[in-house]
């Protein structure tokens, strides 16, 4: 199964150094090295928040999660994060086994997010 | 059924789907056909990366096969002996250590996992019951 990739820079109004990901079809051994590719694109910009749609992703593997992994380790170095969202029973089950991913923030639908991202941003203005 | 694959992802998500397609055939539940085609990944893509260095002239073998109430896939290659079952890996080592990522994964969805060294060859077997049977992994 492929991977199709949709990106959308600036997807929040909120904050425009955020790029929303949407994953569709199986990210595994043969898909994430362009996954890698296409997110090395995004992260030349003064991105800072990535967050990955992943209603529509309907396999991940272990290979798949490196890729998640390594994002998160470049957003946390520039004081952002990587979030999810809509995550399918298969594929919850497999972050779940690997609870691998601390300091990433997992969110049931786009109005949790919202709510954490201002939070989030209003938390930032405050230290200013 | 036996195929004969190169060493590349690809060739591994070939597997993926034939053995995705005989398990609707075998009407194994939609559930337990996803974990054990995310094990099967997982240790096709080990063979390919590790034991057989991504070189796509060299070739692996995976059968799968329904024996009563059981899905057994049995993946063989000529690369150097490993046991990946003997790689310690737990949920609390280092967010950093992603290697043992795959084998838990492995574990997690089947009910049976083996390693053995016959001549030149490593053969690494998983096993699922096909139902819902609950219970940790253990090696055949």
């Amino acid at each position: 199964m492929p991977l199709e990739i949709q990106i959308q820079k600036g997807a929040s109004p909120s904050n425009s150094a955020t790029a929303t990901i949407k994953l569709i079809g199986s990210l595994d051994t043969s898909t994430s090295a362009e996954l890698e590719s296409q997110l090395g694109k995004v992260l030349k910009e003064p991105v800072k928040e990535i967050m990955f749609d992943l209603a529509q992703l309907k396999f991940i593997s272990s290979a798949g999660l490196r890729v998640f992994a390594g994002v998160r380790k470049q957003l946390k170095e520039r004081g952002g994060q990587a979030s999810f969202i809509h995550l399918q029973p298969q594929i919850q089950e497999v972050f779940d086994i690997i609870k691998s991913l601390p300091g990433v923030a997992i969110f049931k639908d786009m109005a949790e997010m919202d709510r954490y991202l201002a939070a989030r941003q209003k938390a930032h203005q405050d230290q200013i | 059924m036996t195929m004969e694959l190169r060493a590349r992802p690809k060739e591994v998500m070939r597997a993926v789907e034939a053995f995705q397609e005989f398990a609707r055939e075998q009407k194994m539940s939609e559930k337990l056909a996803h974990g054990l085609a995310l094990a099967l990944e997982e240790c096709g893509s080990n063979i390919v990366n590790h034991a057989l260095k991504g070189d796509a002239r060299r070739k692996f073998r995976i059968s799968i096969e329904r024996q009563g109430a059981q899905m057994v896939i049995e993946l063989r290659d000529k690369g150097p002996a490993f046991d990946p079952l003997a790689f310690n890996a737990s949920p609390s080592r280092h967010e950093d250590e992603e290697g043992g990522w795959g084998i838990q994964i492995v574990r997690r969805f089947t009910d049976a996992v083996s390693y053995r060294r016959e001549g030149r060859e490593n053969v690494l077997r998983l096993m699922k019951l096909i139902g819902e049977f609950p219970g940790p992994a253990s090696n055949l």
